[in-house]
């Protein structure tokens, strides 16, 4: 008798049974999501060399109502990915300064605070400030 | 009643899980590479999309046109004057890079998990999705390096 094996398969819909699984999908997403971002920017730089009239053509495209709402979308999807990120970091692996490791709502607001202090920098360093 | 002692001769005859192992065995596993380097990179994109993405998007796609911004740091000649700066070059390098590796990987196990599971498949998509972050890291590059160093 041979033994038959057991092929654990998926059920569809999988992710919409529970809201951790949905959660999961939706940081997926955004993964995705910041891939297209890095080629739209790619983009970007390539009007940037082409000239002033071509990066304007870009960007109006990018900002006429219709583009705007589903630039919107994916701009959700980008930040909920970054939340759950950092929500995640002390889950996936926790950070052991001390005898026991550090509870991960502790490294969320860490997170959150770097977070902060980064766009911070950003706006100053790279965009010039207000 | 039976001796249980063997000699040492006959010991090392026969003694089953403990052959020797040679550290120069030609058919030892291949040492995986890849692997671990496009999880790595995976990783360091993800923390680079999360931190760095959000504020970018807002301040290139959202800020001027919903008028949450006193400036416009997306408009031509804003943005022309900060790139000119190494620095803000490098950084769109490390954002586009990162931001491609991290998601054509978090693509590659969706498509997996969706059903695309042969190892063809798999290493189809492995090419595919990671030339496509190698290509676009090094167009970034290109771009950053054109009008500087040549």
């Amino acid at each position: 008798m041979t033994a038959r094996p057991y092929p654990w398969k998926r059920p569809r819909g999988w992710w919409l049974r529970n809201p951790r699984y949905l959660s999961f999908q939706l940081r997926e997403a955004g993964g995705v999501v910041s891939a297209l971002y890095g080629l739209i920017l790619l983009n970007m730089l390539l009007q940037l060399r082409a000239g002033e009239s071509a990066y304007t053509a870009f960007l109006d495209t990018m900002r006429t109502p219709p583009m705007l709402y589903v630039n919107l979308v994916l701009f959700g999807l980008v930040v909920f990915h970054a939340v759950s990120w950092f929500m995640l970091i002390g889950k996936a692996q926790p950070i052991r300064f001390t005898e026991k490791p550090i509870p991960w709502k502790s490294a969320f607001a860490v997170n959150l605070v770097l977070w902060l202090g980064v766009s911070g920098a950003v706006v100053y360093l790279i965009f010039g400030g207000l | 009643m039976a001796d249980e002692t063997q000699a040492p001769e006959i010991a090392s005859m026969w003694n089953p899980g403990r052959e020797t192992v040679h550290a120069d065995l030609e058919a030892a596993e291949p040492e995986v590479l890849m692997e671990p380097m496009i999880w790595g990179l995976f990783s360091l994109g993800g923390f680079i999309t999360a931190f760095l993405f959000p504020v970018t998007l807002f301040l290139l796609f959202f800020a001027a046109p919903l008028g949450l911004w006193p400036t416009d740091p997306g408009a031509f000649d804003a943005f022309a004057a900060r790139w000119a700066d190494p620095i803000v070059r490098l950084f769109f390098v490390v954002l586009i890079g990162g931001s491609l590796f991290h998601g054509t990987h978090r693509l590659k196990f969706m498509l997996v998990d969706a059903g695309a599971k042969s190892p063809g498949v798999q290493g189809f998509l492995d090419v595919v999705l990671n030339g496509l972050a190698i290509l676009g890291t090094l167009g970034a590059l290109f771009y950053a390096l054109s009008g500087w160093l040549f």
